[in-house]
């Protein structure tokens, strides 16, 4: 019954387009968590939900007991699900469940993992479990150290990914499905640390974290390039984690059906921090366009480069009808890299698949043997069993070492140069079920409209058209040397399309093939774009300033390369996140 | 009778007795996200039949111990270096969260407490058990290390399976120096029981290399794996010119004339891919194989025949012959 009055509470509220307020969010998710369909079935999530609502606890006790006996199984994931439970619990599991969770500490190794976010997890469960049980020898553990040898080897792992996160960026960075898992240990932290410290440090980490993905939202859903992206997320952008987030922490868009993934239980389930009011600002007001920049890392190159972690350099333009958002191309991330892509609004965006990009579909054992120890004869088969499209010459994810990107605003120029005998020597471009007006000008411009974004595309070479399973079609072009360039302007700024076609066809356009592939075009904003493959892009002249490229920049988040220190921004707002002295300071108030 | 009495309470020496572990993960229809299928060490008994020991673990690369405590093992795993005693039931993570998923390891026989393991980001040593831990790959320029070995004849000297070649250095790892397989991702590297001047190294692609000058360089040593994977190595401790090499593509192949020529030994082995081959020190001519998410299979004869002999699905990284502690 009490989940059937969640669901309808959501259901009814987000139908009238109103949201309920963030404690009432925060509610509905856990009771929606604490009951699920099937009582019999209750997870890990489920007990603790229970827990956290003090609710009747003998069948949830019993079934944690069983859970446990049966062997524990996820590795660094069990971990996240179990330490709510011993959280809180606050006495109301029997002994006997409680000494069952205590035993699998020490009965169960958990894989470390190969993952910037598995280690997090691991991490952040285990100082929270050593914190629990203090003072135990290693043999308590399956580590076979001490729980004061778990606590410091966690604490110093954890402060040290925040000091790089601050530093140089996330290396899994901005997945509209990962992040999740960066929100929920920061929230234990802020949550359960006993260490002032800590506590201090995860709550700022939370700030942090929001704001990275508070500049790059449009209505909840993440936009720009992305570390990583699952197939169906990568079309369908609103199915992703980052939806919920979105809905929980900013009552924005529509949650996934509604909240389901226990990522944004687990965060509610611990801190339930609810952001800052400068936070629901920066992500919430899109009154006035804007270019955001960040920095990252790649994922951990083990082979191939003389650098571990390189450099991935983002730019996000964000006004209210769209995104452009993009890397500098190349492979930063393994099978799940999102370069670039437009991402148009719409008013409810469940089913619909309002972005377009394109991509090389890259596939190769030196990506994979870059980034992981696999041996090379079952890597692809190993990778392929989770990640299906991997190896696949259909593909719509996935990073390229022959794609290179250029944006400036809400322009972008991709070249590629695919070497002779590469394994999928073409390009695929998404183009939506959900474009309307599509039109191929005999100018070699194609015109096409999502919701009240009017865009423009220039293949560099000729293409043909497949069908997509689901919807939309495939823009296929198996030419080696080749390349898009895409123009994207807000339907209000033209009479009608066809205005917008005129402009465009006004605008200077210079493209060669040989011996590379190079671009000049003056962009609907003014702009001087040229760019010649694997040379540095230039704008109005001037070569793009790598060296000096932010951490974050733009109106409403700032922050230098090494500075562990973030500026949120807006109006005469100013909140100061100093991770060096764990320091907050706030400034101004609501323009 | 007096004698008899002394000879009573002596250590009686007995024919060597070893336990075969393995390094071990079931991956047939494993998908990343479900319950791991029994994976990490597995021990063979005295009946021959399989026994899982410790902890479920996916990731587990490498065996070694030192020959004065057999009964301690060392092993290279995704979460670090463990120490393994009580028959393989009791682990102790030896290191932290400086190094991940560690792909070899070796024991100095020469140095006690002292061992090093390659990792993906470099190599490391310990010289008190694994109490602390050194890096020991600041003198190369590309850190990833697929293979570590110790000259069995001098301490500190150690050769390394890098991404660009086999290193060497002399000094315990303050310097390194090519030694050869230039350009290639070294895959294992052992040191023939019979002739310590004698080294074999695998790589990817590039065939086996070797070395008759103690390691000092080395040099291809012919077609066999060219194009294909060798994943391991194993010298006969019976037959010093016997060696079984096994690989992707080219299964198990046995050269009897110290790697001058090779046979190709497939012969009732389900498929060619083959990920680790070993002698068994107490049984002449008998020899283990590990094929890809099939099983174990055994053979009596050197190969020229095999039968399946366990670990169905599994994928055996390494395995090892462990001497049994001396009965009193």
């Amino acid at each position: 019954m009490r989940r059937l009055f969640a669901l309808f509470l959501l259901l009814s509220l987000s139908a009238y387009g109103e949201t309920p307020a963030f404690e009432q969010r925060v509610r509905s998710v856990i009771d929606l968590y604490a009951h699920p369909r099937d009582p019999a079935r209750l997870g890990y999530m489920a007990i603790a939900a229970k827990l956290w609502l003090h609710e009747d606890v003998k069948s949830p006790s019993q079934q944690l007991e069983q859970l446990l006996a049966s062997g524990p199984s996820g590795d660094m994931f069990w971990m996240f699900q179990v330490i709510p439970i011993a959280y809180l619990d606050r006495g109301q599991l029997p002994e006997s469940s409680r000494k069952a969770l205590r035993r699998a500490w020490k009965t169960y190794m958990p894989y470390r993992g190969d993952t910037e976010n598995h280690w997090l997890l691991y991490y952040t469960c285990l100082y929270l479990a050593a914190q629990m049980w203090p003072d135990e020898s290693g043999e308590q553990w399956f580590t076979g150290k001490s729980s004061e040898e778990n606590l410091r080897e966690s604490k110093e792992w954890i402060e040290s990914w925040v000091r790089l996160t601050t530093t140089r960026g996330q290396g899994e960075y901005d997945s509209p499905h990962y992040m999740g898992v960066y929100m929920l240990p920061m929230s234990y932290l802020a949550a359960w640390a006993k260490d002032p410290a800590m506590k201090k440090r995860a709550s700022m980490m939370l700030d942090y974290l929001i704001a990275d993905y508070a500049a790059e939202n449009l209505d909840g859903i993440y936009v720009g390039a992305h570390s990583r992206v699952y197939d169906r997320q990568a079309v369908e952008k609103w199915a992703n984690i980052s939806s919920d987030f979105g809905w929980v922490l900013f009552g924005l868009g529509r949650p996934m059906s509604p909240v389901t993934d226990s990522f944004t239980a687990a965060y509610l389930l611990a801190s339930a921090y609810e952001p800052p009011e400068i936070l629901r600002h920066i992500a919430t007001d899109r009154s006035q366009p804007y270019t955001h920049y960040e920095r990252k890392r790649t994922r951990h190159r083990w082979r191939f480069y003389d650098e571990q972690d390189g450099q991935v350099y983002k730019t996000t333009y964000v006004r209210r009808e769209y995104a452009v958002g993009s890397d500098q191309g190349g492979i930063l991330q393994p099978i799940q890299q999102h370069s670039w892509d437009v991402t148009w609004a719409v008013p409810d965006p469940r089913g619909v698949q309002n972005t377009l990009f394109t991509i090389q579909p890259y596939s190769s054992i030196r990506e994979l043997q870059t980034f992981f120890t696999m041996a090379p004869d079952s890597a692809v088969d190993a990778v392929v069993r989770s990640k299906k499209s991997y190896d696949s010459p259909d593909k719509l994810v996935g990073g390229s070492p022959y794609e290179k990107i250029f944006q400036d605003q809400d322009s972008v120029i991709v070249l590629y140069d695919i070497p002779v005998g590469t394994r999928f020597p073409h390009i695929n471009g998404f183009f939506s079920k959900d474009l309307t007006a599509l039109s191929e000008d005999a100018s070699g411009w194609i015109f096409a409209r999502g919701g009240d974004a009017l865009i423009a595309c220039r293949p560099l070479q000729p293409y043909i058209w497949k069908p997509i399973e689901g919807g939309g079609k495939r823009m296929f072009s198996p030419y080696l040397k080749n390349g898009m360039i895409v123009q994207v302007a807000a339907a209000s700024e033209y009479a009608d399309m066809d205005a917008f076609r005129r402009a465009i066809l006004a605008l200077p356009l210079e493209m060669k093939i040989e011996p590379v592939p190079e671009v000049r075009f003056r962009s609907l904003r003014g702009r001087a774009m040229e760019f010649i493959y694997g040379q540095t892009p230039r704008v109005d002249g001037r070569a793009l300033d790598y060296a000096h490229w932010p951490l974050f920049g733009g109106p409403f988040v700032e922050a230098e390369v090494d500075s562990e220190r973030l500026v949120l921004k807006y109006g005469k707002m100013r909140r100061t996140l100093d991770f060096r002295t764990l320091r907050v300071t706030d400034l101004g108030a609501v323009p | 009778m007096r004698w008899l009495l002394i000879l009573a309470v002596l250590p009686l020496p007995v024919t060597a007795q070893y336990t075969l572990y393995a390094a071990m993960a079931t991956t047939k229809n494993y998908v990343v996200g479900t319950p791991l299928p029994p994976s990490g060490i597995f021990l063979k008994s005295a009946d021959g039949q399989w026994r899982h020991a410790g902890y479920n673990h996916p990731f587990i690369t490498a065996l070694d111990y030192s020959i004065s405590d057999p009964a301690t093992l060392y092993a290279s795993a995704g979460n670090g270096l463990l120490r393994i005693t009580g028959h393989g039931e009791r682990w102790k993570i030896l290191t932290g969260s400086e190094v991940t998923e560690l792909r070899d390891l070796a024991v100095d026989p020469n140095a006690a407490g002292t061992i090093y393991f390659g990792h993906s980001a470099g190599i490391a040593v310990t010289h008190d058990g694994g109490a602390t831990w050194q890096d020991i790959s600041a003198g190369l320029r590309r850190k990833y290390t697929e293979a570590i070995r110790v000259d069995r004849r001098r301490s500190g000297v150690l050769l390394a399976g890098m991404e660009q070649g086999v290193f060497r250095s002399e000094d315990g790892g303050k310097s390194w120096k090519l030694a050869g397989a230039a350009g290639f991702q070294v895959m294992h590297i052992e040191q023939s029981p019979h002739d310590a001047c004698f080294w074999l190294a695998s790589t990817q692609g590039g065939g086996l290399f070797a070395s008759r000058d103690c390691g000092v360089s080395f040099e291809s040593n012919g077609n066999l794996g060219v194009g294909q994977n060798i994943y391991d190595i194993a010298f006969d401790p019976a037959l010093p010119d016997r060696i079984a090499v096994a690989g992707w593509g080219c299964g198990v192949a046995v050269s009897k004339d110290g790697g001058k020529t090779w046979v190709a030994r497939n012969s009732g082995l389900p498929r060619t891919d083959v990920w680790s081959v070993i002698f068994d020190p107490a049984k002449r001519d008998r020899i283990y194989a590990s094929v890809q998410e099939e099983a174990l299979y055994v053979s009596d004869n050197a190969g020229e025949t095999w039968t399946k002999d366990g670990l169905e699905g599994s994928m055996v990284l390494r395995m090892k012959f462990v001497p049994d502690p001396v009965r009193k």
